[in-house]
């Protein structure tokens, strides 16, 4: 029982602690988004809402957006009805796509997640096992090709290795389209509709997973390295036990775990890897989007898609938090 | 802290060679006006031609020559490489050492800023800030060194925390010794070999986004840039034009990367001595 004690005192530390990043985090990215254009010199509203926008706007129209954002209130008033906008789900009006910037963002982001989730999930499974087995056989010549080899892949800048894959397969083998994701004007439906989703997938996903895929099996490969070392795995190998329920099922499954803690520091290559390769392939996700309203100065979209993905990587670091501890007990005191 | 790091480097062959491609590159970087035939900036109306003797990998849609935009974009590269990392490993050492010595309040503050730095993406942030501010190329360092210090503050202050419990700093502090010479005489020195992995792997973060940022179109579009140059590059490629305008950016901007991931790998037992071994060879 006495075990039990301070084991429970250092779980909730650690969840006080994230819960104290997380905050400083979502402040940090709102302060960013509420500071950086009321800091500009000249009007607001133009840093606000772009060049375009003014033009289009009445005299009337403006008086509202004025008392909207309580723009001749001092700072503090300001910052309170940019939150209260902001809880009310309102991220602003893109005059460029004329539709709501939350409307604007919804659209392309199925697009995101599916490129993102299927590379994860790839780059994940392909990145442990071939860990596993590079660790399994260190300094064997497997493994040393396969060291160098990814070692090499995770200096390659994320948009180079897509542009590579792009002339390979698209400008000089013709075998998959070189841009967007789907064929325009196709009228396609059912499986040709499925098929044809694919085929753009292909290439941007292959890039992106090819760009995951050396953290994860680095890692892998690191750890599975020490844990090769563990007495545990004395004992298990003089058990008896075959080859690949010790390769697999006791050293594997440990060195599986910082693929997971490190998610916070992976979670920064996700989203530059998949905001470059959807540049590179012109895949209308919010990568592109972004890359679009960089172009015409669409700053609410800018500020949109910031908050949407600052959000998304703060949720992600927060279950991984929470799920952590399950994962691995010992977490719990390891801080 | 008796790691000989100029040992380990120099033992693997992944350290030797990538020694070696950053050494080529600075060379590069450092003697361009030398080796470029050409100022990278004049335009000429003689664009896109294809590599000749008069200028070896062609020239780009505004008649410059590429060889030579190559090879002074090795400069912008390295500069706001080693700019930035000398900024963030300082910012690093400074806000992880101190609060490591200054402990209680002032460490707990440090270490969740940093801490909350390190969960926001850096490139999200940088987009932004650059959509309002079109910076110029200080301002680009300056803000990549803001966003880049934080790892390396975490693990100086780890190291730093082990460090103050030795016997020789023991002894100073019982001499009456004051808190900024401990650190200026004891810890910093015997942090050395961790500021230089620090050093390399900022260096590698901020190569890679100023290509990444030139590519988006976010930089001074004078400034030549291996990353402009192949967002150039890439909006011809249903030309040929790729084979020598692409493909060596490409290669230059990978190479310079790959060079520092492996002397930061071969580096890196430093801080986890438990790969000790791990590096093949």
């Amino acid at each position: 029982m006495n075990l039990i004690v301070p084991f429970k005192i250092e779980r909730k530390m650690l969840s006080k602690r994230n819960l104290v990043t997380y905050t400083i985090a979502f402040l940090l990215i709102l302060a960013l988004n509420f500071l950086l254009p009321r800091m500009m010199p000249g009007d607001p509203l133009t840093a606000i809402y772009g060049d375009e926008a003014l033009i289009a706007m009445t005299p009337e129209f403006k008086a509202h957006l004025i008392e909207r954002f309580a723009l001749d209130q001092p700072l503090w008033n300001q910052f309170g009805a940019y939150l209260l906008a902001l809880f009310q789900g309102e991220l602003g009006y893109s005059y460029y796509y004329s539709a709501p910037v939350s409307a604007v963002i919804l659209g392309r982001l199925p697009w995101t997640l599916l490129l993102v989730g299927t590379s994860l999930l790839l780059s994940t499974l392909l990145g442990i096992v071939l860990g596993i087995e590079s660790g399994w056989r260190r300094g064997s010549k497997t493994d040393r090709a396969l060291l160098t080899g990814l070692m090499s892949l995770n200096g390659f800048p994320d948009f180079f290795l897509g542009m590579v894959l792009l002339i390979i397969f698209g400008v000089t083998l013709h075998v998959f389209p070189l841009a967007g994701a789907l064929t325009p004007y196709a009228g396609l439906s059912g499986l040709p509709l499925v098929l044809d989703v694919l085929r753009h997938l292909f290439l941007p996903v292959a890039a992106l997973t090819l760009t995951y895929l050396a953290g994860t099996y680095l890692l892998t490969r690191n750890t599975m390295i020490t844990v090769l070392r563990e007495p545990y795995m004395l004992t298990a190998r003089a058990k008896g036990l075959t080859q690949r329920v010790l390769k697999y099922r006791h050293a594997g499954r440990n060195s599986m775990l910082p693929v997971v803690t490190r998610t916070g520091i992976r979670v920064g290559r996700v989203v530059t890897g998949a905001l470059f390769t959807e540049l590179v392939f012109a895949y209308p996700g919010v990568g592109c989007l972004t890359y679009e309203a960089l172009l015409t100065r669409d700053y609410p979209v800018i500020q949109g898609v910031f908050l949407i993905v600052a959000i998304f990587v703060l949720l992600a670091n927060f279950v991984v938090d929470l799920f952590y501890p399950r994962l691995d007990p010992r977490v719990n005191s390891a801080y | 802290m008796h790691i000989d790091l100029k040992r380990e480097i120099k033992e693997s062959s992944a350290g030797k060679t990538g020694l070696v491609i950053l050494l080529i590159m600075v060379s590069i970087a450092t003697l361009a006006p030398l080796i470029a035939p050409y100022d990278p900036c004049q335009q000429s109306i003689s664009s896109l031609l294809a590599p000749s003797l008069s200028h070896w990998l062609g020239t780009n849609h505004v008649g410059q020559d590429i060889w030579s935009r190559l090879v002074f974009g090795a400069r912008t590269s390295l500069l706001v490489g080693f700019g930035v990392g000398i900024v963030s490993t300082l910012l690093a050492t400074i806000f992880g050492v101190s609060a490591a010595l200054v402990g209680g309040f002032y460490d707990k503050v440090i270490m969740r800023v940093v801490d909350a730095f390190i969960v926001i993406p850096m490139v999200i942030v940088v987009i932004l800030v650059a959509a309002y501010l079109k910076p110029s190329i200080l301002i680009l360092m300056l803000l990549l060194s803001l966003l880049s210090w934080q790892g390396g503050a975490r693990i100086l202050r780890a190291q730093a925390l082990s460090l103050k419990e030795k016997g020789h700093i023991a002894a100073a502090r019982s001499f009456g010794a004051h808190r900024f010479y401990i650190a200026r005489r004891h810890i910093v020195p015997d942090l050395g070999p961790i500021l230089v992995v620090d050093f390399i792997y900022s260096i590698r973060r901020a190569v890679f986004m100023e290509a990444g940022l030139a590519f988006m179109g976010i930089t001074d579009p004078i400034v030549v840039s291996w990353g402009m140059m192949m967002r150039d590059a890439l909006s011809f490629s249903y030309l040929n034009v790729w084979q020598w305008w692409l493909i060596p950016t490409g290669v230059a901007l990978s190479l310079t990367i790959v060079g520092l991931t492996f002397i930061g790998y071969a580096a890196e037992p430093v801080i986890e001595p438990r790969l000790r071994g791990a590096e093949v060879a």
